[in-house]
Order: structure tokens, then C-alpha cells, then sequence
């Protein structure tokens, strides 16, 4: 007998003789008839009417009678509330039953039936069963606390079932902890300030160690927890990439993916110049490769995540373009985003096989990639200048096969070649003007007369073209007849006595017989500026025009950056953050790839008694981190060191270049910049405000939110004069330490609102550690060698500035107007060891070493090192 | 995570329904089923040029994402909410249909219908609340009760497959491809199921060959799957070529070592001696599974099977003479056809081929022309004329007889030069064990440029 007889159609009386046979006093029978409700559920039937009898059923020692009963109370334990009531004596027996197999399915039932009654019932049995000594029955519970917590998220918090969730993670087994990661995961994502998954470097080994013996499936829940962590320096993420690299190489392309994302990800981290850096990138690209051996629908999926990788770093790729040609038989979709991929990748090395791979993609048959593969050719062009006259000729030889498409997409595409390159391929203006009257399509056609009218002057029968087209002027579409209108207007300003009549005409057209505001606007701003003053119309028609940018199609860098930290996610197939797909709050929390920094943290720890030492354990980290990327940001050492002024003198504090605070979009046309000086003992905020609206601006006023060191503005903000439109005023304001104190993360982070007449603007900036430190922080001499002794280990910090090229005593000089003190030095084997105090605001006293090599001169000064360790003076 | 599973019919019909419970909440009952509709709705609806992987289904501002696949003629569909990886959700899906298949027997709508009870107890083991949980048959087996329930369709070629004309065939040699089409948990009591392995080691191949006869791009995708059929799972040792070398190696020289730039191996495969004696130690499950995959780009141990040398020439009409060549000399190709594009608006076309079991058509509609070869021995030279005729010849027209590409299988043969030196089971294992090695190659994409 098979099963599929239960499908057949189902006459009147069938619940009854259901009903009949559930009853039944044979097992076999009986278990046929659940079979035969099951089946009917599946299809989409109503059997909830038999709840009674099946729940009947449930007391069986037969398992699979048991576990087809057990499926059918999910479905329909929700719709018979009080039924189900009924089976919670079952299932609370089967929870001890000594079948870890039974206890093990009750759990999970139990969980699926989302009651409120049940759950009540539930807790007890689940508190067992999260120790119970199987594993089996343990990495159930672990998921049956998220269902829990998805019905009754209060209850779960109540009975303190998080807690022994933690525990899970040192579980021996590794099947647990992957649920338990994988559980709490997915509540943490709904409380997103927990501190749920509480990730440190010991929790993070075990989950490594994990890693190596859990199921595929287990490693990508343990993966994706991984990618969630911020390692505190570049030792512990090159250890985590170095245990995480041998997923590259397994089988599941979904393993493989995440593994991709948690080492770009740590990638960030590590200092480009390190050698495991160079091999991790090398190690990256194979695995890419292979997933492009996958069915067509992962090989979809994989290249949008390459398109990403390689927009980040496209080094990983860049010698496998071969891999990228399309096969005659990609499906469109994959074939389209290989193209994109190959002109991401093109450079002067490969242009050549890109150009003939491109060549022949656009004698295929498929439209849509044909016209992709001919704008390639035209990207390529603009992106690779030594191929632009290749890539000019290969579009001509298109343009003759005369097929229309390739025609129109090839004049598109040489229109911006014309703007990349002005005054170098004019000669084949020719060629493109004998296709005119093949161009049906309004983008090739404004292409083409946008060619016309930027190069009238060297086309003999422009007139006679551009009227050609303005006989159908009504019918074209609004970018053909603006750009006509235009085209005209230029011809005009180049030849105007022989054009004056078409001029008129176009104009006329433009302004009294079109209902387009765009198209009539345009034409009224052209006739008056021809009325009243040719030369000024000549000098805004024909200005000089920008030069187009050689990539298109880029993600904007902060997306990209989200993005990143969703490879292998819906979110990196769709190119969109997950909060734009994803309901609710969950998945809401932007991620971030970690900063690059160039140090070394070794031993950190706060520092016992004051709370603003421990904040200080984490402020190097906080001050190198401009050295190696941005200078705008906090400005530490490096900054101060000022690579680009006058070497040697000491001219005072380190003032770092203004930067943009405030964006004008955002702040209703005011825009801020500004930077921090510390000044004869003052500490001053540079600000620009700049007046980007049509109104003036008044009443400004500053006010700062509590921050670490208590930073406040000493008086009001001096604006005296009104703030007129395109105007820009430098304001200096005094800033005093009395402020509420507040820790911020980070250490430097000040956050202002500026006020002025129309609203009221947040913004928020970070000053340098450096603005606090003070003129009297030299210290004892006598004393500091024993204080120096006498600081424990673990409150010393470690790390390395680069590419510095003083020698030790201008370097001692140039941080002394920083007001970092040289307090003694020594020559040890080459090394030069200063020894330097700091003092801060606030009283704390920092001291440092720090070691200059000496010998290489390119490497005069390149790895000093500063130990700073904080200490609370007390006077 | 997954919100919902479910295995639809070609036609749409329900074939297999789970909910994880995420969807309920917002849907409750008999509304939760019309995502499956919608679903349906969407699939049948799409282009060709539509991605297939993913699809948005927007509902009161609630987005379900579907993400499916195709086997056995049924779709293999999950939903989800909220932001997991697709690769995680492919993945599974082909798990899951191997998985049915290795427990079913075959994958069709008949034995997903007939064996419902049992996909539904896989389900519940392989996932919970949308967490995958495992989908190796060596922990399944410890839970599944259920017992398969298989179809034996009268097939032709279990007859064959007897000797019928007591003439020992072709096929007779191979394993007949049905013999691994059965359930793995033949039923318990009776030892009807035979104790069978087999390894196949199957490769495809991609070529582009420039319009001189330059080889400009030829990769291969291998892999060695192993169907078990083994009752209890011990180690097996599977031992490849001595010689075999991974990675692009620096010295060439002379010798004839095969070689492979990139491999990668199922979690269970035992690696130890490996480097040193090219042996995959592996305990292999019941079932379906792909213990090796490897992949060579460039650098092919041999020439490439086929030689094409195309000429075109215009007259009032277009000639195109094709003379094909198959270069290997020990093996057969198999259902070779080659695909000619024509210009557009070619209306007729006359041909001479050089022996009669080969065809030819135009087919206006594609602007192609397809030859096609059915079996085609080694070291032989098959030459073919076409004369096309395009009203309205231009020079340009030239250039639309654009890139020919070739399918075709060869069976018994890897281009990489990939071999099973020996298999070995432990010796513990009782009763006599029959082991099959097949090789077998064939193309992806290959590519002759005019």
C-alpha cells in the first residue's frame, strides 16, 4: 500500500470514517489514519474537527505513530487552544520519557505550539531538558528557548533561560553550541543593546574551536557570529583570520561565503605592509573562482557579492579576470553581471583580452547583453586611456554591421568618450552622422545631437541635420528636445549668420507651442540671454564642461562598507542595506567595518581608582587611528609629528586642518567646519559656518553635549554680523573644562548643536587626545624612573607609529609644542629611548617611552614606541 | 532563518508544507497557504532573463523573499523574513532533494507524494524554527522511522540491462544508470538491496578557441561523487593518480603529471595520506554525495576534443564549410551537436554531410543552423557544407556568423586525466560489495570563434 492513495478525492463522510478508524483499536490502522489527516492538511483541508481523536493517539510507545500525531498538533494546536491543554500532560511526561529521542521531540514540538497556556507548562520541562545529559536533547532546548522568546519574550528573560543559554556556548558538544550561538544571535538581534552575546576573546576561542567539529550548517551559524565581533587589535584578528581561512576550502559555497565575510571583514584590521596580509588576499581568490563552477542560480548570488568584493578590494581579483568571460550558455542574468564584474577588473594589463571578449559579445543574439557588452567597450574607453583608441575603432566596426541597436548603443557610448577625451576623436564625427536615420531610440538620438551641436563648427551640414530634426520637434521626447534646443542654441553661437532663422524657430517651438516647463523655461532663459547680451550667452553655453568621472555604477562607500559586513546575505544579492527589506526593528543596527589602526595594543586594563583612567586604556587606541587613514580624525601622534610642515621647528600645538562637521543638505543650507587648537593654554574650536541657502542667517549659539573631559564653550558663540547667502565666516570659541563629565565611546567624541534663526543642528566631531594636554606636564625627574617601575603590566599600552622621518631630537622638540615632554633619553644598540610625561586636564598623569631606531635613513624614525601608562597624580 | 519550506508540483499542486511559525504570526491559517499561491503566481510569470534566485513578495509592507530551486521537475521552495544567506538556503534546498531522492529512491512528484510522511519526518529532523540542523544521513538515520516507499516503473532498461539478446552490449559494461536509482534504506527486514558503491568521476569542460585555432580559454570542472548503498558505513580508501599535483606548479618539465590548480573535499574526507600517497580516506554515508571537486583553468593535459575548422565565404548566398575532427582517439563522443549562427533573415539552406546518421536544420527563429552528430568514434573527421540563403546580403551579414559552440559527452574519459588507481573497502566489511568506477566527461561551454 503507498501513501499517495491518501490524496485521492474525499467524499462527505470522510472526517467521520476518519474519525472511525483513529479510534480503532489497531496500531497500524491507526497510524494510517493520522497519515491519511496529515495528507489532507497538506492539500489544504480543514480536519481540525479531528483534534480530539488524533490528540488521542498521542500515548503511543510507537515512534513514528508518535511523531506524525506530534505534527499534526503543530498545525492546529493554535486553532484548538483548549485541545491542546489537553496534550500538555503528554508532553510533559515525554520530557522525562527515558527515549532521548522522545524527550528531545517533545521540546521541540512543545515550542512550535504557540499557545500562551502551553508555554506556562513549558518552562519546567525545558529547564531540565537544557541540562539534560544527551546532546541531542540539549541543542534542541537551546532552540527551543528562541521560539519561547519569540512567543513570550518577558517569560524567557523571567526564568532566567538567557543565562543558561550562555552556558551552552562552553558546551563539549558542538552541535549545542552552534544552536545556542545561532539562538542567541537572533534574540540578541531584537534587543540590540544587550549584551546577550557577550563576545571576548574567550568565548570567541571556544567558538573556534567549535568551528572545527560542528556541522557545516553549524559553522555558518558560528561563522556569521564571528563576523559580528570586533577584535581589539591586529594580532587577535590575524589569529582569528588565521583559524578561520581553512573554511575557504569546504565544500558548502554558504560555509565558504561566510568564512569571505568574517575575513574581509578582520581584514580592515590588519596593516596592509604586513606579509600574512599579501597571503590572506591570495588565499581569498580561489574560492571566489570555484563558486563560478556552481548552477547558474548560486553562480547569480556569487557574483553580486564578487561585484561588492571587488568594489572594496579589487586586488583579490584582479589577475582572474578569465574566469569572468561569459560562456554562450550563462543565462542573461549571469551573463549581464559578468560584464559588470570584467569592467570593473579592466586595466591596462588585460585590456586587450577584454576588448576582444567584449568584441565578440556584441554579434550575439541577445539584445539586452549585446547593448551592455557595446557600453562596456565604451567604459573601457574611459576607464583604460591607452585603449581609448582601440575601444573608438572596435565601436566603429560595430557601427558598420548597421545592426540597429549595436548603432545606437555605440553613439551613446561615444558621446561620453568625446567628453572624457576632448579634441581627439573628432575624426569620426563623419562615420556617426551617415547612421542618422537609424536612430529611433530618444537617448541615441540626444546622443547624436548633442555630438551636432557641440562640434557644429567642424560639421559643414550641421544646420541642415539639426532642422532635419526639428520638423518632428512636437513628437520627439523631452531629452531630445531640450537637447535640440540646445544644440541649436550653441550652432547659433558659433555660426550665427547662417542660422538666425533656426534659431527662432527652435525657440518659438520651445517656449509657446510645448506644455513642458523644463523645455520652456530652458528656452526663455536662452532667448533673453541672446537678447540682451550674446557674449554672456556664448560664455554660459559654451562654457568649459567638467570631465566625466571614470567610474560609474559605484556603491557609495558607506553602503559598500554595510554591505561588506553582509556578505552572503539577501542584503549583498539585492545591493541594499538590510533595513530596507527586513521588517521592524530587527537587522536596523547598521554595521560598520572595524577602523584600521596601526597599533599594537599589548596590555590593557583600567587603571584602579579612577574612572577616567580606565577610559584613558582605550584613548591611544583612540589617537593612532588618524595615522594611518584620515587626518581628520582625532589627531594623535601622527598629526602632531606634521609630515608635511617645517621640519624641525617647534611652533606650537598641532592644529589639524579644518574639516567638514556639518553638511549643508543636511542642516538646511548651513554648512560647518571646523577643527580644535589649543592656544597659549586655551583651547579654542576653529569653526567656518558657511551660508550654502538662499536666506540669511542669523542669532547663531552653540551648545555641547556632556563629554568625557567635561569640554564646554567658555562664552557665547561670536556671530555679530547676519550670515548672508554664499558667505563664509571664521568664528574662534573659547572652550573651558568645566562641563558635566559623561563617558563617551569614543574616548574623544563631542557632540554640538548649533542654532541659528531657522532650526536647531546635531553634529558630532572628536577632538584630539592632544588639546589636553597641558603646559606644566613636565614631570619629576628624580621620580619617574621608580614610578615608572612601580605601574603594573597590565595598564601599559603598546603600539606603532609609521612612515616617520625625524630624528629623535626633533621629534622631542616637535611634540614639546604639543606639550609631551622629554623628560630623559637614552641610546640603547642604536635605539634612541625617550622618556616623556603628559598631563591631561583633568589631572592624570601619562607617561610614556618611546624608540627610535636610528641607522637606516629611511627607516630613521619609522617604528617608535611609545608605552603609555596612566597614573592618577596625586599633589 | 527560514520562515517556510514547501515542494510545490510543476503544477502548482502542494506537495509538502512547513511553517516555522514566523509567518503565522502576521498570517494565521488558511492566508499563511497563499504565499505558496503567490509564489506560484510569481514563478510561472517570470521571463527567462529574470534572476530566478530571489523574489520579493510584498505584502502589507511585509517582504517575503522567496528562494527556490528546480529538481525533478518540482519547484524546492524556501521563504524567509528576514536577512539569511542565500547560498545557506540553495544549499539546503539541493540537500533536500538529494536527500529525498536518496531516501525515495527517485525524485518525481509520484514519490514525494507517495512518501510524504517520511519528507515531513526528515523535515523536522533536518530543521527547527528555521535553524538547519544537520543533512548528513549518518545522524538521520538514527531518528527517521518512517520507511521509504519506492516505485518500480517498468523501465526498458532493466531489461536490457539483463542481457536480453544475450549479446554483451555496450551499456552492459558501465553500470546501468537505474541500478543507483533506489532508496538507500531499502526496507529492514529484507536484505534485497545489494551492497553497491559507486564512485563517478565526472567532468566538464569550457573551451574557447580563437578564430586562428588558438586555444584562448579552456577550464575544467571535476568532481568524484559517491552513491553508497552500503548497509553499515566503514572506511573506504580511494586512491587517485600517484602523480597528481595541486596548484600551479613552477617546474614542468617533461613529465606527465596530472594536475589540478584548486581542490576542495567533503568535511568527512580524511585527509593524512593524502600529500604523500594521493589516497582519500572517507567513511562514506548512505546516499549521494560529492566527496572531491576540483578545478583547472588553462594548462590542459591534452588537446582539446574537438578541432573545427570553419570557413565562410559570401557569394549570392553565404558558405559556410565546417570540417570537425575529434582529436581523442580512445573514446567516443556522444550526442554531439554543433550550433552555427546565421545572419538575420537567412530564409533557406542547403547542405552536404559526410555520412548519413548525421543532421542538419536551420532554425530561422534562434538565426542558427544545428548540426548534429549522435555518436562520433575517436581520431575521426567529419566535414559538413552549408549554403545559406539571406535576402538582402550585405557585407556586415559576414559578421553575424558569429561563434560556434559544440555540446557533447564523452563517456569513459576525463580531460584532466583523473583517475581512480584503486578502491578499497576495510576489510571488515561482511558480505560481497560491488564497486563501480565510471568516468565521464562533458561540455559546459565550448566555443570555436570565426
Amino acid at each position: 500500500m503507498t501513501d499517495s492513495k491518501y490524496f485521492t478525492t474525499t467524499k462527505k463522510g470522510e472526517i467521520f470514517e476518519l474519525k472511525a478508524e483513529l479510534n480503532s483499536d489497531k496500531k497500524e490502522k491507526k497510524k494510517e489514519a493520522v497519515k491519511k489527516v496529515i495528507a489532507s492538511m497538506t492539500v489544504g483541508k480543514d480536519v481540525s474537527a479531528l483534534f480530539p481523536d488524533v490528540v488521542n493517539c498521542m500515548q503511543t510507545d510507537n515512534l513514528e505513530l508518535k511523531k506524525l500525531v506530534y505534527l499534526y498538533l503543530m498545525n492546529y494546536a493554535k486553532s484548538q487552544p483548549d485541545m491542546a491543554i489537553m496534550a500538555v500532560n503528554t508532553f510533559v511526561k515525554d520530557c522525562e520519557d527515558p527515549n532521548p529521542l522522545i524527550r528531545a521531540l517533545a521540546v521541540r514540538t512543545m515550542g512550535c505550539i504557540r499557545v500562551d497556556k502551553i508555554t506556562e507548562y513549558l518552562c519546567e520541562p525545558l529547564r531540565k531538558c537544557l541540562k539534560d545529559e544527551d546532546p541531542y536533547v540539549r541543542k534542541t532546548a537551546a532552540v527551543c528557548v528562541a521560539k519561547l522568546h519569540d512567543i513570550n519574550a518577558q517569560l524567557v528573560e523571567d526564568q532566567g533561560f538567557l543565562d543558561t543559554l550562555k552556558d551552552l556556548i562552553s558546551d563539549s558538544n558542538p552541535m549545542v553550541v552552534a544552536n545556542a550561538v545561532a539562538a542567541l544571535s537572533e534574540i540578541a538581534e531584537s534587543h540590540p543593546n544587550s549584551n546577550l552575546l557577550d563576545l571576548n576573546p574567550q568565548t570567541i576561542n571556544k567558538l573556534l574551536t567549535a568551528l572545527n567539529e560542528c556541522t557545516e550548517w553549524g559553522q555558518i551559524f558560528i561563522l556569521d557570529c564571528l563576523a559580528n565581533y570586533m577584535p581589539c587589535d591586529d594580532r587577535e584578528s590575524q589569529s582569528i583570520c588565521e583559524r578561520v581561512t581553512p573554511r575557504l576550502s569546504h565544500a558548502n559555497s554558504a560555509v565558504v561565503l561566510s568564512a569571505v565575510k568574517v575575513l574581509m571583514k578582520f581584514m580592515e584590521m590588519l596593516p596592509k605592509d604586513l606579509d600574512y596580509y599579501g597571503t590572506l588576499l591570495k588565499k581569498l581568490a580561489p574560492p571566489l573562482v570555484t563558486l563560478l563552477s556552481a548552477e547558474a542560480e548560486l553562480q547569480y548570488v556569487a557574483l553580486r557579492n564578487i561585484n561588492l568584493i571587488v568594489q572594496k578590494r579589487p586586488e583579490i581579483l584582479k589577475h582572474e579576470m578569465k574566469v569572468f568571460f561569459v560562456k554562450y550558455n550563462d543565462p542573461i542574468y549571469v551573463k549581464l553581471e559578468k560584464l559588470d564584474i570584467m569592467i570593473r577588473l579592466a586595466s591596462q594589463a588585460n585590456i586587450a583580452q577584454v576588448l576582444a571578449e567584449l568584441k565578440e559579445y556584441a554579434t550575439e543574439v541577445d539584445v539586452d547583453f549585446v547593448r551592455k557588452a557595446v557600453r562596456a567597450i565604451g567604459r573601457c574607453a574611459i576607464k583604460v586611456e591607452q585603449s581609448a583608441e582601440r575601444c573608438v575603432s572596435t565601436l566603429l566596426d560595430l557601427i558598420q554591421t548597421k545592426v540597429n541597436y549595436v548603432v545606437q548603443e555605440a553613439i551613446v557610448v561615444i558621446k561620453d568618450i568625446f567628453r572624457k577625451y576632448p579634441n581627439k576623436y573628432e575624426s569620426v564625427i563623419a562615420t556617426l552622422c551617415e547612421n542618422l536615420d537609424s536612430l529611433d531610440e530618444p537617448e541615441a538620438r540626444a546622443a547624436m545631437i548633442w555630438i551636432v551641436g557641440e562640434y557644429a563648427e567642424r560639421i559643414d551640414n550641421a544646420d541642415e541635420l539639426l532642422e532635419s530634426f526639428l520638423e518632428g520637434f512636437h513628437d520627439e521626447s523631452a531629452q531630445v528636445q531640450l537637447q535640440l534646443l540646445t544644440a541649436i542654441v550653441k550652432l547659433f553661437l558659433k555660426k550665427p549668420t547662417e542660422t538666425q532663422e533656426l534659431v527662432q524657430q527652435v525657440l518659438s517651438l520651445a517656449t509657446q507651442d510645448s506644455d513642458n516647463p523644463d523645455l520652456r523655461d530652458r528656452g526663455y532663459i536662452y532667448w533673453r540671454l541672446l537678447s540682451t547680451d550674446p557674449v554672456a550667452a556664448k560664455e554660459v553655453v559654451l562654457a568649459e564642461k567638467p570631465l566625466i568621472s571614470e567610474e560609474t555604477d559605484l556603491i557609495e562607500p558607506t553602503l559598500l562598507e554595510e554591505l561588506i559586513c553582509h556578505i552572503g546575505t539577501l542584503a549583498s544579492v539585492y545591493h541594499k542595506p538590510p533595513s530596507a527589506f527586513v521588517e521592524g526593528s530587527r537587522g536596523v543596527q547598521h554595521k560598520r567595518l572595524p577602523a584600521r589602526a596601526v597599533i599594537t595594543l599589548v596590555k590593557r586594563t583600567g587603571l584602579s581608582g579612577s574612572n577616567m583612567g580606565a577610559g584613558l586604556g582605550v584613548a591611544p587606541a583612540a589617537m593612532p587611528a588618524s595615522l594611518g587613514g584620515a587626518p581628520a580624525v582625532g589627531g594623535g601622534l601622527g598629526d602632531l609629528f606634521d609630515l608635511g610642515g617645517g621640519v624641525g621647528m617647534p611652533t606650537g600645538s598641532y592644529v589639524a586642518p579644518k574639516t567638514v562637521w556639518l553638511l549643508a543638505i543636511k542642516a538646511k543650507g548651513l554648512e560647518i567646519s571646523g577643527t580644535f587648537a589649543r592656544r597659549g593654554g586655551i583651547i579654542q574650536m576653529d569653526l567656518s559656518l558657511t551660508n550654502k541657502a538662499m536666506s540669511v542667517m542669523t542669532d547663531f549659539a552653540v551648545q555641547f553635549n556632556r563629554n568625557s573631559f567635561g569640554l564646554a564653550p567658555a562664552g557665547p558663540m561670536q556671530v555679530l554680523t547676519p550670515l548672508s547667502p554664499n558667505q563664509t565666516i571664521d568664528v574662534s570659541l573659547p572652550l573651558s573644562m568645566s562641563g558635566p563629565v559623561m563617558k563617551m565611546e569614543p574616548l574623544n567624541n563631542l557632540q554640538v548643536a548649533v542654532k541659528n534663526n531657522i532650526d536647531v543642528f546635531y553634529f558630532s566631531c572628536q577632538y584630539p587626545l592632544s588639546l589636553l594636554f597641558v603646559e606644566d606636564g613636565r614631570f619629576y625627574r628624580q621620580v619617574f624612573l621608580a614610578t615608572w617601575k612601580d605601574i603594573p603590566n597590565d595598564s601599559e599600552a603598546q603600539f606603532q607609529i609609521k612612515d616617520i622621518h625625524l630624528n629623535s631630537d626633533v621629534a622631542s622638540n616637535k611634540l614639546q609644542g604639543s606639550n609631551i615632554f622629554t623628560i630623559a633619553k637614552r641610546t640603547v644598540e642604536g635605539q634612541d629611548m625617550l622618556y616623556q610625561s603628559i598631563k591631561l586636564t583633568n589631572g592624570i598623569w601619562v607617561l610614556a617611552e618611546m624608540r627610535i631606531q636610528t641607522g637606516n635613513p629611511n627607516y630613521t624614525c619609522t617604528v617608535p614606541r611609545i608605552v603609555y601608562a596612566s597614573l592618577l597624580h596625586s599633589q | 532563518m527560514i520562515s517556510q519550506i514547501f515542494i510545490l508540483s510543476s503544477k502548482g499542486d502542494h506537495l509538502i508544507y512547513k511553517d516555522y511559525h514566523i509567518i503565522m504570526k502576521h498570517f494565521r491559517g488558511e492566508a499563511s497557504k497563499d504565499s505558496i499561491n503567490v509564489f506560484y503566481e510569481m514563478v510561472t510569470a517570470l521571463s527567462g532573463d529574470q534572476t530566478p534566485v530571489v523574489m520579493v513578495h510584498l505584502c502589507s509592507h511585509k517582504d517575503l523573499h522567496f528562494i527556490h530551486v528546480r529538481q525533478g521537475g518540482l519547484y524546492w521552495v524556501a521563504s524567509t523574513k528576514t536577512n539569511p544567506s542565500p547560498f545557506t538556503i540553495i544549499e539546503f534546498l539541493n540537500r533536500l532533494a538529494a536527500l529525498t531522492k536518496d531516501y525515495c529512491g527517485s525524485l518525481s512528484e509520484k514519490s514525494v507524494r507517495m512518501n510524504f510522511a517520511l519528507i515531513y519526518e526528515l523535515l523536522d529532523e533536518m530543521v527547527d524554527f528555521g535553524y538547519i540542523q544537520t543533512t548528513s544521513t549518518d545522524i538521520l538515520k538514527n531518528f527517521i522511522q518512517t520507511e521509504a516507499v519506492s516505485s518500480k516503473p517498468f523501465s526498458l532498461f532493466d531489461l536490457s540491462n539483463v542481457g536480453l539478446f544475450g549479446a554483451e552490449t555496450q551499456q552492459s559494461k558501465v553500470a546501468p544508470s537505474v541500478a543507483a536509482s533506489r532508496p538507500i534504506m531499502s526496507s529492514r527486514g529484507e536484505q534485497s538491496g545489494k551492497n553497491e558503491i559507486f564512485v563517478d568521476v565526472i567532468e566538464r569542460l569550457s573551451v574557447v578557441i580563437g578564430s586562428k585555432g588558438v586555444l584562448m580559454k579552456s577550464d575544467i570542472q571535476g568532481e568524484i561523487r559517491i552513491k553508497c548503498f552500503l548497509p553499515t558505513s566503514s572506511e573506504m580508501r580511494i586512491g587517485l593518480n600517484e602523480e597528481l599535483s595541486i596548484g600551479k606548479s613552477q617546474q614542468k618539465g617533461y613529465s606527465s603529471a596530472v594536475r589540478v590548480d584548486e581542490c576542495r573535499f567533503h568535511q568527512a574526507v580524511k585527509l593524512d595520506e593524502f600529500d604523500t600517497f594521493r589516497i582519500l580516506k572517507v567513511c562514506p554515508s548512505q546516499g549521494e554525495q560529492t566527496v572531491m571537486q576540483y578545478q583547472l583553468c588553462d594548462e590542459l593535459p591534452c588537446a582539446p576534443p574537438f578541432q573545427l575548422f570553419p570557413s565562410v565565404q559570401k557569394d549570392y548566398y553565404i558558405v559556410t564549410s565546417q570540417l570537425l575532427f575529434f582529436t581523442f582517439s580512445c573514446s567516443t563522443a556522444l550526442n554531439v551537436s554543433i550550433t552555427v549562427p546565421v545572419p538575420k533573415g537567412s530564409v533557406s539552406m542547403s547542405q552536404e554531410l559526410s555520412s548519413p546518421d548525421q543532421t542538419a536544420e536551420l532554425q530561422p527563429k534562434n538565426k542558427a543552423l544545428l548540426w548534429e552528430i549522435p555518436r562520433f568514434p575517436g581520431g575521426a573527421q567529419l566535414s559538413a557544407l552549408f549554403k545559406v540563403d539571406v535576402p538582402g546580403l550585405s557585407s556586415a551579414s559576414l559578421l553575424e556568423v558569429g561563434p560556434v559552440s559544440m555540446s557533447f559527452e564523452l563517456a569513459k574519459q576525463t580531460c584532466s586525466g583523473l583517475q581512480i588507481r584503486f578502491l578499497r573497502l576495510a576489510p571488515t566489511q561482511t558480505g560481497l560489495s560491488q564497486r563501480w568506477v565510471r568516468y565521464v566527461t562533458h561540455s559546459d561551454s565550448y566555443t570555436i570563434r570565426i
